[in-house]
């Protein structure tokens, strides 16, 4: 059943939901999946309690590490898309493909759980169509693309080319049945014409589970036959989709016929080439744009009469600034990543500089330049930034429930829960004597059924006050009225947002949360309770690292989490 | 009246799965690609059944749990009067020129398990229930994250699916899935989008009209190649096998699904054929509802006068959606001014989404067949949304109206109400009007084996 490659935590995930936000011990969850380990990583209830630190229940009696079941994948769009520039080369048609979709955040965990529709399965005919087409019907780029000229639908010429296209497109050799069923089209269907057999074996090759899913299922361990690791080719795949985003390239499908990748020092000696190619650089963006949840700029909307620095780019221009950020602290800096929490180096755009009121020489519309924000200034760290700011906002009033909301459950990966099903969670649209949304958000908190959540949601929410519904700063409300702008996290005051940045930096969860959405994103589903000492163990590597992101990686994919596998589950 | 259907095409290939027998002892390409025009009989008359969906259900009243303010608000909705000929209420006037029958006071009858929490919700018990009878699918459900799956198939598939609806010579689409704003709620389950086939197998919608108008219309010049193409998924559905024996049994059920949509789509390879007569230009794509509306509409009925399908759904606005209707002066997201109890906002967003729902209807009302029948005239159009009202999410008095005559089995122009019935009633009335043997429907709870009395004829 489809949901349990995206459902292995659900019996964590369920606890606090069900105990209520603030209290201290998290509830066990009834039912759905009998009786939890006790993990409680994406917990409300361990999160609430800071001071105790979240990992006092991750010591001694933390079960051992087996590892999580198996997923298919289908590619992504962005994945297909690499995919097909590497195989045939660069500026082919991009025919519509089924939309993507990001349960629990990711689009990895969409393409694994989520079934193909029908009109989703003929865009991928006609894209085979139209893509295999544009290669063949073009005499240079057949040419280059073969290698050889084909004389006669079935030769010599024809065989090799797909035995070697084949093993590309399939990210593994072809077996011989596969090869004779490519051939046999490439001759059945040519009527005479080789190249003709040729491009429509491509457009099969280009439709076959085998190129369109990842098959990652692994084998038994030659070592330890009562262990499933995930053989070279499967973890040439892994690695690429990792670090690249797309199908795995010549150098590492020879490593992994050579077994290096099943070593750690040939797996390390790949994962730095990898990372040390500028192709990197999106596929890294990609995660963080996921984990951050930027995706949801594309839908932003505001009055350009209310808010005249608002353009319909900002949000875009905001989305880019996060993406340098990210860039720059993991390439440039090699620093620690915690300091997109904390940095006051950003990049901005003429339009983002005047919306934070710097100084930026060279910014133009569509470049961007790196700014140190004033020391002595409201802001530091992507939370006191536009994209969250925006993001979390609504078109005409600003949301401290949304932005404690993003505290909770982006930064720190804890489970908010939603208001009890019999629950108004209507504001008065006339709050009597409140004059600002805090006001009236603390009238609401006043009834004790919705207190325990908005205690725990509005808070840190509170501090971000300080910046309107597109981000820019201020002190007082459209109604004129002086905004409190003060809050705190997990009972400890705060005065600005700029406090909070402060004290996520030495936040033990801001780490964790980074490792375990790394895990969701490149496994494709939620982490089994069971994975959860490898997660831990990471921690500590990431922490000796300094929180360096490129040593997570590292770290993370010579880790059992990354190279192991249970075997197939069968009903 | 089929009576030269010649080809068993797919029983010559059948055989070939293995890769030894393509391309052998094909019969001549053009008998293959026959379709009821390249066969020169008459339009088809059968019944066409569609679903109109827009979000957020109409502007809340008493009747729906809640009041707002002092005295709360009068129901703009349910026609005062029952029965035949009724009077349309203001909401409901647009559809007027078109005869709607509508139903008033239904709600849904499912019970919902306490654990995952937050299954009441209306967005998601109310919209699962409007579509497909049934609760939301328990396992994998996540409030926090919005993430949700159905349990079975929504109505517009369940048609298209069944046996005694499209019988063995389904059209060349079986459906067709479409939706105007591509503006969402979440990114997955029915928050973009409304029909599914099953647990986490969603259709989402085509909503770029060129895209629609290629898919419906475009041929390729050279039948050969697409009938070669066709061939060629022998191959592909062949090598899938070796896969599929190694996979764990849910990932071998996404597989089988995509199998199956391979076959589907080697069927509409092999009935490509010349093109519809009444084709129109591509179309541009609009931003404004209204418009999109009446160019979607114009294409799906000219798919459907040209009988490349019999079955669709039309997404306007999709559950919670957070649409910003700037054309009507509203500056919030909708699912947000719902909450935020702007009550005259609603008011205007449902009137204009009626308009929309018109229009198609419009659309649909100009194509006659030769013995004047319209396409209104044949179709039964199950026109809902998510819950009866969004400021409180209540699926009290949802609103459901039944469009078009189905061939003389729905009465046109009726309300009945049935204040707290079963909104399965509805499913169970548009079934048997097409003809679906439906002893009951609705499950969890909502079962009934009783349709609308007054509206099916």
């Amino acid at each position: 059943m489809a949901w349990r490659h995206v459902g292995g935590l659900i019996s964590a995930l369920l606890i606090g939901t069900s105990a209520g936000c603030y209290s201290g011990a998290p509830e066990q969850a009834e039912g759905s999946e009998g009786p939890s380990s006790g993990d409680s990583s994406a917990s409300a209830g361990e999160g609430g309690d800071v001071d105790s630190g979240g990992d006092a229940d991750s010591g001694g009696s933390m079960a051992e590490f087996e590892p999580g079941s198996p997923v298919l994948p289908r590619l992504t769009e962005a994945q297909y898309r690499n995919s097909i520039d590497d195989l045939l080369g660069p500026g082919l048609p991009t025919p519509a493909l089924e939309p993507d979709t990001n349960p629990y955040l990711f689009f990895n965990i969409g393409a694994a759980s989520t079934t193909l529709s029908e009109v989703g399965a003929q865009r991928y005919e006609e894209a085979a169509d139209v893509i295999s087409r544009a290669v063949f019907d073009d005499p240079a780029r057949r040419a280059s693309l073969v290698g050889c000229a084909p004389e006669a639908p079935g030769d010599a010429c024809v065989a090799g080319f797909l035995a070697s296209f084949g093993r590309r497109a399939y990210r593994r050799p072809l077996t011989e049945e596969e090869l004779g069923r490519w051939l046999m089209i490439a001759s059945e269907l040519a009527d005479g014409d080789a190249w003709r057999g040729l491009q429509l074996a491509v457009a099969g090759l280009l439709q076959s589970p085998h190129f369109l899913y990842r098959v990652e299922l692994g084998e038994p361990d030659a070592d330890d036959p009562d262990l499933r690791r995930f053989n070279g080719y499967e973890m040439a795949s892994r690695l690429s989709f990792l670090l690249w985003n797309t199908t795995p390239d010549a150098p590492l499908l020879e490593a992994a016929e050579r077994g290096d990748l099943l070593t750690d020092a040939g797996l390390l000696a790949e994962a730095r080439r990898l990372l040390d190619d500028p192709r990197a650089r999106p596929a890294i963006q990609g995660f963080f744009s996921q984990f951050l949840d930027l995706g949801r700029l594309s839908d932003i909307h505001r009055d350009p009469a209310l808010f005249p620095l608002f353009t319909p780019t900002l949000p875009r221009s905001a989305r880019t600034e996060i993406d340098l950020l990210v860039e720059d602290l993991i390439y440039r800096q090699g620093g620690d990543i915690r300091g997109l929490f904390s940095s006051r180096r950003t990049f901005v755009n003429s339009e983002l500089a005047a919306l934070y009121g710097v100084d930026a020489p060279g910014a133009t519309a569509i470049t961007f330049v790196p700014v140190e924000l004033p020391a002595d200034g409201p802001r530091a760290g992507m939370l006191t930034q536009a994209a969250f700011l925006m993001m979390n906002a609504h078109e005409t009033e600003t949301s401290p429930t949304r932005r404690g909301k993003y505290i909770r459950e982006r930064v720190l990966c804890m489970t908010v829960p939603p208001p009890p099903d019999d629950v108004s969670t209507v504001i008065p649209e006339d709050g009597g004597e409140a004059k600002t949304l805090r006001e009236k958000l603390e009238q609401h908190r006043a009834d004790p059924t919705c207190a325990g959540c908005h205690a725990f949601i509005d808070p840190p929410g509170y501090l971000f006050e300080a910046f309107d519904e597109i981000g820019a700063f201020r002190t007082e409300n459209r109604a004129g009225y002086t905004l409190d702008v003060s809050g705190d996290l997990d009972g400890v005051p705060l005065a600005s947002a700029r406090e909070l940045a402060t004290m996520l930096v030495d936040d033990v969860r801001v780490g964790r949360c980074m490792i375990t959405q790394l895990h969701r994103h490149s496994s494709g589903r939620l982490e089994a309770t069971t994975e959860v000492p490898a997660l831990r163990a990471l921690e500590s590597e990431f922490e000796s690292s300094g929180y360096r992101f490129r040593e997570l990686l590292l770290a993370f994919v010579t880790s059992d989490l990354f190279r192991t596998v249970a075997a197939p589950e069968v009903e | 009246m089929i009576p030269n259907r010649k080809i068993p095409r797919r029983t010559l290939l059948r055989g070939a799965l293995g890769g030894a027998a393509v391309g052998l002892a094909l019969p001549p390409l053009e008998a293959m690609f026959s379709t009821r025009q390249a066969r020169g009989e008459a339009p088809s008359s059968a019944p066409i059944f569609g679903v109109f969906f827009w979000a957020n259900g109409t502007s809340w009243h008493g009747g729906h749990g809640q009041t707002q303010g002092q005295g709360g608000h009068p129901d703009l909705w349910t026609p005062a009067a029952v029965g035949p000929g009724y009077s349309p209420s203001e909401l409901l006037a647009p559809l007027a020129a078109h005869q709607v029958s509508v139903a008033t006071g239904l709600e849904p009858k499912t019970a919902w398990p306490d654990l995952p929490p937050g299954q009441s919700d209306g967005h998601m018990r109310g919209f699962m229930v409007a579509m497909t009878g049934d609760r939301i699918r328990p396992e994998g459900f996540d409030h926090p994250s919005h993430t949700l799956t159905a349990l079975r198939p929504t109505l517009d598939q369940y048609v298209a699916k069944h046996p005694q609806f499209y019988g063995n010579y389904p059209t060349r689409f079986r459906s067709l899935v479409m939706g105007a704003s591509p503006i969402r709620f979440h990114d997955y389950g029915h928050w973009n989008a409304i029909s599914y086939n099953g647990p986490d197998s969603l259709n989402l919608p085509i909503m770029d009209p060129a895209q629609l108008y290629s898919m419906l219309f475009d041929v390729p010049a050279d039948l050969v190649q697409v009938g070669r193409r066709a061939k060629l998924l022998d191959a592909v559905l062949g090598d899938a096998q070796s896969l599929r024996a190694r996979l764990g049994s849910g990932d071998r059920q996404r597989l089988d699904a995509h199998l199956d949509h391979l076959n589907e789509v080697q069927r509409r390879l092999e009935l490509t054929s010349g093109t519809c007569e009444e084709a129109l230009a591509p179309p541009a794509d609009t931003s404004d509802l209204l418009v999109k509306t009446e160019i979607m509409g114009q294409l799906l009925a000219v798919a459907l006068h040209c009988d490349l399908t019999r079955v669709f759904s039309f997404m306007l606005t999709s559950p919670a959606t957070n649409h910003v209707f700037g054309n009507l002066g509203v500056g919030n997201a909708m699912h947000q001014i719902c909450h935020d109890g702007q009550w005259e906002q609603v008011r205007a967003i449902t009137l204009y989404q009626m308009q929309c729902f018109a229009k198609l209807l419009d659309q649909l009302a100009s194509f006659q067949d030769p013995m004047g029948s319209t396409l209104v005239d044949r179709s039964c159009i199950f026109g809902v949304s998510e819950y009866g009202e969004g400021w409180q999410h209540s699926v009290a008095e949802m609103p459901v109206v039944l469009a078009g005559g189905c061939n003389g089995n729905l009465v046109r122009g009726v309300h009945v109400r049935e204040q707290g019935g079963n909104i399965s009633k509805a499913h169970v009335t548009m079934l048997r009007a097409l003809g679906i043997d439906t002893p009951s429907f609705g499950w969890n709870g909502g079962e009934t084996t009783e349709h609308l009395t007054g509206i099916l004829a």
